[in-house]
């Protein structure tokens, strides 16, 4: 196999007395969609807080294309081409959504302010919130926000996206749009390390499961081979 | 349709010619005879109106709510007295006002920016305090005390009449709000408005916060310090209890506040009352700085916008502003 796009080997982060992630290691492949599952308060949004640069790991490091980004801070982390979208989403409250997504061409690809804006309006219209485009992020719902982070983080232009519960919030109507979408970004060539709890947007989107609980990993496979793993079921169900 | 079409062409320009009309009538008043106590107030509008730009630019363009303009304010005074003490013209007292204060700025952004929010608040508020008890023990000229601690005379400016120092603050009240407009037009206003919205949001984004936090402090402190300076050649005395008094701090934040934060007109608009509240309640004395934050508490908790957030609201501007778009 080729050299993985990440590779996550020995990473521990306590916080105080509580160990949120413990010798954890993975890799992921160039292209490829890997979904990270597990209970609540496992260590998912920890692992991608610290593959984004916002936490530093206590032990372990990460390579990102073979080069160490364990210590660079998440402006960087962003520049050599990972994104993230955030499970509670995090606006530009006072911004428009096409300024929203501006903010990204321009920080994170480097754009000037016209190439920048075209791109933001080619993102908006992919995702499908060209509608909303001059709306002030504050006036928008919690759904409308949650494909906003989407569009965000792929104005970056990024080689991987960290993807944390997009589908969260979602009707069940809404889903197929949502993995239509994702469908896109994969077809983008882009990597995507996926969070979430809705199973079957899971089941669709990945390749390959990498499940954590109490911040180890406990399984690791295809995903129908995941669903019927007795750790995982152990880990879920008690 | 028709009266729409003549209407938008005398709108737009009047919105171009308006503001240089007003200069150019600002600019004449010292030579045709405006009245003295006139032109102080004017110059007074001006100075506060740069700071209180400069504090918007901070605390309602970046997320920084900055406690200390004090601090920038004395030291580029006391830099001040260093340069015409040591028979260096005065401008070189303005320029090297700002650049001391920009370079405090950018040593005191380095443990400062680790904190954030309110936390960042507190920690600037204390900053003026200590400065002054440098100042109380510092001599910088050396000389007699006079006062309490380092309180000099501004040397060297004996020829400068009232007509300068108000052409030097209308200079750089004119300078602060073209400087606003650049800044929140470019990169830096987009990168500071998503940091103060989410500086979470803004590094996964790609923006680096600390170096456009740093810019935007620099910038603001530079420009308040040079302020502050042409506020001391008019005073012609400085001393630290007053240099770094918290009333500049009540000043920007009132002025601010009041014409509301984050609009660009806000400042303007607020430095209007605010000087004219200083008008009113001179001969009150400390009472002035009661009245003054009561105005504050009841403006903050009835229309928290200011009154410029507060009028672009309203229904008669929003329809003005549709027929000057043209529509």
């Amino acid at each position: 196999m080729s050299e993985p796009i990440l590779s996550v080997s020995g990473v521990t982060k306590r916080f105080g007395g509580l160990v949120a992630l413990r010798d954890l290691s993975f890799d992921i492949q160039r292209d490829e969609a890997v979904g990270l599952m597990g209970p609540n308060g496992a260590g998912k949004t920890t692992l991608l807080n610290v593959i984004a640069g916002e936490y530093k790991p206590d032990s372990g490091a990460i390579r990102f294309n073979g080069n160490f980004i364990t210590s660079l801070p998440p402006h960087k982390i962003c520049h050599l081409g990972i994104a993230r979208t955030y499970q509670i989403p995090q606006p530009f409250v006072n911004l428009t959504a096409l300024q929203n997504v501006v903010v990204a061409a321009r920080f994170g690809r480097g754009l000037g302010k016209a190439p920048a804006e075209k791109e933001a309006s080619e993102v908006l219209d992919m995702i499908g919130l060209s509608e909303k485009k001059d709306a002030l992020a504050k006036d928008l719902s919690t759904i409308t926000l949650k494909l906003l982070e989407l569009a965000r983080v792929l104005a970056s232009k990024p080689e991987l996206v960290l993807l944390d519960e997009v589908a969260a919030g979602l009707t069940e109507a809404e889903i197929p749009k949502l993995l239509d979408t994702l469908r896109k970004v994969r077809s983008m060539g882009i990597t995507v390390l996926l969070i979430e709890h809705v199973i079957s947007v899971m089941m669709q989107a990945v390749d390959r499961i990498v499940v954590i609980n109490e911040g180890m990993k406990i399984a690791e496979g295809a995903p129908k081979e995941i669903m019927e793993d007795k750790k995982v079921i152990e880990a879920y169900f008690g | 349709m028709d009266v729409d079409r003549n209407m938008k062409v005398p709108i737009n320009q009047l919105r171009l010619m308006l503001p240089v009309v007003l200069v150019a009538v600002l600019a004449i008043f010292p030579i045709i005879g405006t009245p003295r106590v006139w032109l102080l107030y004017l110059f007074l509008f001006f100075v506060y109106l740069t700071m209180a730009n400069m504090w918007n630019l901070l605390a309602g363009y970046s997320g920084l709510t900055f406690l200390g303009p004090a601090a920038l304010i004395g030291l580029a005074g006391y830099t001040l007295v260093i340069v015409t003490w040591n028979d260096l013209p005065f401008y070189l007292g303005i320029i090297g006002g700002g650049i001391v204060a920009a370079a405090f700025a950018a040593l005191i952004a380095v443990p400062t920016f680790r904190m954030r929010g309110i936390y960042f608040a507190i920690g600037t508020l204390v900053v003026p305090e200590a400065l002054r008890y440098v100042f109380y023990l510092w001599k910088p000229v050396g000389g007699e005390m006079q006062g309490g601690g380092a309180g000099y005379m501004i040397k060297g400016i004996g020829e400068l009449s009232l007509t300068e120092f108000y052409w030097l603050a209308l200079a750089i009240g004119i300078v602060s709000i073209f400087l606003m407009r650049i800044i929140l037009r470019s990169k830096l206003g987009l990168g500071l408005a998503a940091i103060r919205d989410s500086d979470r949001a803004a590094a996964s984004s790609g923006v680096d916060v600390f170096r456009l936090k740093l810019y935007a402090f620099v910038i603001a402190a530079f420009v308040t310090g040079a302020a502050g300076a042409i506020f001391y050649i008019y005073q012609g005395y400085i001393a630290p209890a007053s240099a770094f008094n918290i009333r500049w701090l009540m000043t920007c934040l009132l002025a601010t506040v009041i014409g509301g934060i984050r609009t660009e007109e806000g400042p303007i608009v607020g430095t209007i009352i605010v000087v004219f509240l200083h008008f009113l309640l001179a001969r009150y004395g400390a009472l002035s700085l009661l009245i003054q934050g009561v105005i504050l508490v009841v403006i903050m908790l009835l229309i928290p916008e200011g009154i410029v957030g507060f009028v672009r609201k309203t229904r008669a501007y929003r329809s003005l502003a549709a027929l000057a778009a043209g529509r």
